[in-house]
């Protein structure tokens, strides 16, 4: 009988700049989709932020690194923005990401990798916070009451979170299969 | 033709979640020397293919026994993208393998990515597009250029970076059989030309013929035959189960060897063994 030989293992190679072409090929896409999304009830689901959530719950960056996705992310939005101050969507995207990345450091924390609804809390939260800043920098500049910002604002931002976090959790998943596709294989 | 300069020591190798795919691989590749490597589908000689860069196991993963050493060193600790600077690899699915609009981005890529001077790429890419029959085409879309001068770009990008040991698995398998031929022609043209090392991974051995000095038949994951190609196809011949995978004239001339007790010529071509047969022969059967 032949004799066995031991094995050594050794795990897939991770592809340390896998994640600059996802990055960058989602934020694409995510501008694409903003540009060309219908309103529906006042309503439309922020893809770039979807995105980056996204990429970064795959890749799990630095802290410094998300800072850089997000700052990337706001100065995609910038140029088609219909805002009364379009540069604010830099200072609420590199909060979206700081939350997205500090969320997905926390499931890591807590065992919650796989999560089934990972996807939708990140993405949702994210947007939240991002919607929240974006809209808080926007009573500011416009000197608007507290109230309205309250009352008019949030709620609309907790609307778009939650749109975008269903966004998120139905992306997710088939991103997922690619970012580790190797060799035309599934490798997790 | 003494060097080596792909070395398997009693290697084994499984993919993640996969049987063993290598068992017990000891091969050494010699340096100068034009190997034709045959076996049934599935025999493991694309994954033996990647183990000469690398790629397996230290890109895809697995588990592994044994030690692989590319021209001298030992595979292990080795980055891919350093390894393919002295290895160069065609898949045989070439799409995959280009990544540029044009030809003449696709084959400056890799030395781009590699830090080569502007001068020198421009006079790398320019002589490699002219190597294989493609010259001036640097500007083509590659939606310009039919499968077969895709095929031969992609070969263009991978001599850019003057590899020492040139990988091919089956480079031909999307082919027509004149395509077929002509790539062949235009390889062993190079590698007279650069004195290389060439290993061709090929199904069917046939349009190999005129050129192979040495051969390796993988069975099953394990090395069937290897050696002078002469001494490999006889170790072949003599193993029933294995013997289809010689080239036909190859077969025909063991053949008539066992049956008239003779020693034929090592016949490259048709007309080599209808000569060497119509002197041997004139007379001696009837119709």
């Amino acid at each position: 009988m032949e004799k066995q030989p031991v094995l050594i293992n050794v795990p897939a190679a991770k592809d340390s700049h896998r994640w600059v072409a996802v990055t960058a090929l989602l934020l694409a896409i995510g501008i694409i989709l903003h540009t060309i999304s219908p309103n529906i009830g006042g309503v439309t689901p922020n893809w770039t932020i979807a995105m980056y959530s996204i990429t970064i719950s795959l890749t799990n960056p630095s802290l410094s690194r998300a800072l850089g996705i997000g700052f990337v992310a706001g100065l995609t939005i910038v140029p088609s923005s219909k805002s009364a101050f379009p540069l604010g969507n830099i200072a609420s995207e590199l909060a979206g990401a700081t939350t997205a990345c500090l969320l997905v450091k926390l499931f890591l924390a807590a065992h919650l990798e796989k999560f089934k609804f990972k996807g939708f809390i990140i993405g949702g939260i994210a947007t939240m916070i991002s919607g929240g800043v974006f809209t808080f920098i926007l009573k500011l500049v416009l000197n608007l009451p507290i109230m309205m910002w309250v009352t008019a604002m949030l709620p609309v931002v907790a609307i778009v979170g939650v749109v975008n976090g269903i966004v998120t959790q139905v992306l997710y998943t088939p991103v997922r299969r690619l970012f580790f596709m190797q060799g035309g294989k599934k490798d997790e | 033709m003494s060097e080596t300069v792909i070395n398997f020591t009693n290697f084994y190798f499984k993919y993640l979640n996969s049987q063993l795919v290598l068992k017990n691989v000891n091969l050494a590749i010699p340096q100068g020397a034009f190997t034709v490597m045959a076996g049934p589908s599935g025999a493991g000689k694309t994954t033996l293919c990647k183990a000469m860069l690398g790629i397996v196991p230290f890109y895809y993963g697995g588990s592994y026994s044994g030690d692989i050493e590319i021209l001298g060193e030992n595979v292990k600790g080795k980055r891919v993208s350093d390894l393919a600077m002295r290895v160069g690899l065609m898949l045989d699915d070439y799409e995959s393998q280009l990544v540029s609009l044009t030809a003449g981005e696709e084959v400056a890529f890799s030395l781009l990515n590699h830090g080569f001077k502007p001068q020198e790429v421009a006079e790398r890419t320019k002589k490699a597009l002219t190597d294989v029959g493609l010259p001036g085409r640097e500007n083509y879309q590659l939606d310009e250029l039919s499968g077969g001068q895709r095929q031969r770009l992609l070969l263009a990008s991978v001599l850019a970076v003057h590899p020492e040991v040139l990988v091919l698995d089956e480079p031909v398998s999307a082919m027509d059989p004149d395509g077929a031929k002509s790539l062949y022609a235009l390889l062993y043209k190079i590698y007279k030309e650069y004195n290389m090392t060439v290993v061709v991974v090929e199904h069917d051995i046939n349009n190999l013929l005129p050129y192979a000095t040495h051969m390796v038949i993988v069975d099953n994951g394990q090395i069937a035959a290897k050696g002078p190609v002469m001494d490999a196809a006889k170790v072949t011949y003599d193993n029933p189960v294995l013997r289809e995978n010689l080239p036909r004239l190859w077969q025909i001339k063991f053949n008539l060897e066992q049956r008239f007790g003779i020693k034929l010529g090592d016949w490259r071509s048709e007309e080599e063994a209808q000569e060497e047969l119509q002197e041997k022969f004139q007379g001696r059967i009837s119709k």
